[in-house]
């Protein structure tokens, strides 16, 4: 057992709250779990030893955070500080059809409808999915009524200060034929631990617009997750983008329960200086007729570390699948590295799928090219960033956040410029 | 505005141009001939300032500065302007956003305001127009499934677009049908003002024309062997290179 686990344990067995079930669940099966080193699949190119020898100060700013509104897109942001929630749900006002209750004064009803559902989305194996299942206190439980379309975004801002480690998850239930958008947005620079793990029980011909807008840099570490289930004909469609930092890794699931469903997710990574980011993401599909496309593209700096791993997997009974994974990578320095893995697994033989994978360097002619008709050499690369990655950002069906996003990403590739 | 005196330059420590001298005033049209290998490209490199290409000896001034001194988006900003033979292509970033962002970054070195979207929109549609491109090509990625021609057209209209002081057409002749060359060759002349300088690199008489130089210069072997007036290019075509007394055999010219 690893000193580092066998802390988070003990903190977990003293928290006392009506999640205490499912945490021993999390601690048992933790207790069993190896500390995974370069042997581990799941972990064979993402060390964690930043997070090992990460020194907290344990530091108690109770700062209050201030939060970007974005132009036009008029959203119910609900604030969380170090894991903590700092917003007033009863105090917003929520649409009709729409209800949100935090994990700590949840009401008996939520708790036993979480409870049910917490072990059902997320997959087992995320060690640090289990780690916030030990240790996260705090966190939301969003219900969406059948057929109720709220237009307005739910937006959940985590911020990560200086010194803190922050645990905090969200669990939000949709409707069948009810619609909603959620954006998850985390932000963090300073030294910091955290982890946020969501899941989204999408229920039948229901529709989520999801974005993940993990924004975590320098020594904020973060590893976390978004996991779906789809019940029959409901439609996914999601957007990460995400900031690498001295550690940062992400996992995705999405898990067609039913037949018909439709999953769209695009992921963009875009990655500085010696900064760390893993995405690992499956889309199970279990039953017949469904969809699934992923774009993922990846922009990788000077020595940054970047693993990608997309995995497909068709069971017997998911006949009429279609399935397309594509991962494209575009290196901005020789001594940045990429470690891509799209896996397919199929049982099933009456199934369309195609997979792939390509690593792309910033070509010197193009460079040139745009040089010679004015335009800088970081405003060509800048150029260039975008072009590789536009199509995803165009894509997001939300325009005003799209909007907001621009000028940010245009900052973010700035910052990683190789000189 | 241009002066080129004794230059040297090599590429992966090959000489290529082995002492050339060329001088060009305001307003002025000079074709550069020559045979395949004779460092024609070269040229328009070295003057652009593309990396890889070295100049070993000699200078260049170019409105009274030192050309080579100044990194390649100066060059383009100060007015030099090179029109490719082999235009990249750049899907992702669409010719409307390149040529704005050019456009704007040259506008600021010359002190005017950048342009609005609908400002810089309705110059490009013109330009688009001139050289008979559809409107939708704007919208495209640059260069992004355009054919030889259509590639062509676009150098000639983001000449248009950001009417340079200088410049140096490479072979923007090469691989165009009779039609093409016409549009290439309209849109070159429309920006005959009697100030603005031109360098044609061609293989070719035919582009000459249409786009009537006032001086001919053949390049063989890194240097200008001879130079004429607009009659030195049709003898040339009638005799070919012969007379040079060497090896001219196919070499590509990168």
């Amino acid at each position: 057992m690893s000193q580092w686990l066998q802390q988070v344990i003990d903190r977990g067995q003293a928290i006392d709250d009506w999640l205490s079930p499912l945490r021993a669940q999390a601690l048992d099966a933790l207790s069993n779990t190896k500390w995974p080193d370069r042997r581990v699949e799941n972990w064979k190119y993402t060390s964690l030893e930043p997070l090992v020898n990460l020194q907290l100060s344990g530091y108690a700013a109770t700062e209050k955070a201030t939060i970007e509104k974005i132009d036009d897109l008029n959203s119910l942001d609900l604030v969380f500080v170090n894991g903590k929630l700092q917003s007033d749900i009863r105090a917003l006002p929520l649409p009709k059809g729409l209800h949100i209750s935090s994990l700590l004064n949840a009401s008996v009803k939520d708790q036993n409808a979480a409870t049910g559902l917490f072990t059902k989305i997320k997959p087992q194996r995320h060690l640090f999915g289990l780690i916030n299942d030990a240790l996260a206190e705090d966190g939301l439980i969003i219900d969406i009524d059948a057929d109720s379309q709220i237009e307005q975004p739910i937006r959940i801002i985590s911020i990560n200060t200086d010194g803190q480690e922050s645990h905090h998850r969200i669990l939000l239930r949709l409707g069948s034929h009810a619609r909603a958008t959620v954006i998850e947005q985390g932000q963090g620079e300073k030294a910091s631990f955290s982890t946020l793990f969501a899941e989204y029980d999408i229920g039948e011909q229901a529709y989520l617009e999801h974005y993940r807008l993990a924004m975590h840099t320098h020594q904020a570490i973060h590893i976390g997750g978004c996991h779906f289930n789809l019940q029959q004909r409901a439609e996914l469609n999601t957007t990460m983008i995400a900031y690498g930092s001295d550690l940062s890794r992400m996992d995705i699931d999405i898990i067609h329960n039913g037949e018909y469903a439709k999953a769209k997710l695009n992921a963009v990574y875009l990655l500085g200086e010696s900064e760390h980011f893993d995405l690992h993401s499956t889309i199970e599909h279990k039953v017949a007729n469904g969809t699934s496309e992923e774009n993922a593209r990846g922009i990788v700096g000077d020595k940054v570390k970047a693993v990608f791993n997309g995995r497909i997997h068709i069971h017997r009974d998911a006949q009429k699948t279609v399935a397309k994974l594509n991962n494209r990578n575009l290196l901005l320095s020789r001594r940045g590295q990429i470690n891509t893995k799209p896996e397919l697994e199929i049982y099933a033989d009456d199934v369309q799928c195609a997979h792939g994978a390509t690593i792309a360097e910033i070509d010197e002619g193009t460079l040139y090219y745009l040089r010679s008709r004015g335009i800088s050499r970081s405003q060509a690369l800048v150029m260039l960033n975008f072009g590789f990655i536009q199509e995803l950002v165009n894509e997001m069906p939300n325009q005003h956040l799209a909007q907001w996003l621009k000028p940010r990403l245009k900052s973010r590739f700035m910052e990683m410029e190789v000189k | 505005m241009l002066k080129i005196e004794n230059l040297h330059t090599s590429v992966e420590q090959k000489n290529i141009l082995k002492g050339l001298n060329l001088a060009i005033k305001p307003g002025e049209v000079h074709a550069i001939m020559g045979p395949n290998g004779a460092g024609k490209s070269t040229l328009g490199f070295i003057l652009s300032g593309r990396e890889g290409y070295q100049v070993t000896d000699g200078s260049v001034s170019f409105k009274g500065e030192d050309l080579l001194d100044m990194e390649i988006e100066e060059r383009a900003r100060k007015g030099l302007f090179l029109a490719f033979q082999y235009p990249v292509e750049i899907p992702g970033v669409s010719n409307m956003q390149f040529m704005k962002e050019s456009l704007n970054a040259i506008r600021e070195q010359r002190g005017e305001t950048p342009l609005t979207a609908a400002e810089f929109l309705k110059k490009a549609k013109e330009a688009c127009k001139q050289v008979q491109l559809p409107l939708d090509f704007l919208k495209r990625g640059v260069n992004e499934g355009f054919s030889g021609g259509e590639k062509k057209r676009n150098e000639i209209m983001q000449m248009i677009l950001l009417e340079p002081s200088l410049c140096i057409l490479d072979e923007s002749d090469s691989g165009l049908d009779i039609d093409a060359l016409q549009v290439v060759a309209n849109g070159v002349n429309s920006q005959r003002d009697g100030k603005r300088s031109f360098i044609v690199i061609t293989h070719y008489q035919r582009l000459l024309d249409y786009i009537k130089p006032d001086y001919v210069h053949i390049l063989a072997n890194g240097k200008v062997v001879k130079s004429g007036d607009a009659s030195l290019a049709q003898d040339l075509e009638k005799e070919g290179y012969a007379f040079l007394g060497q090896d001219h055999s196919e070499e590509t010219n990168a």
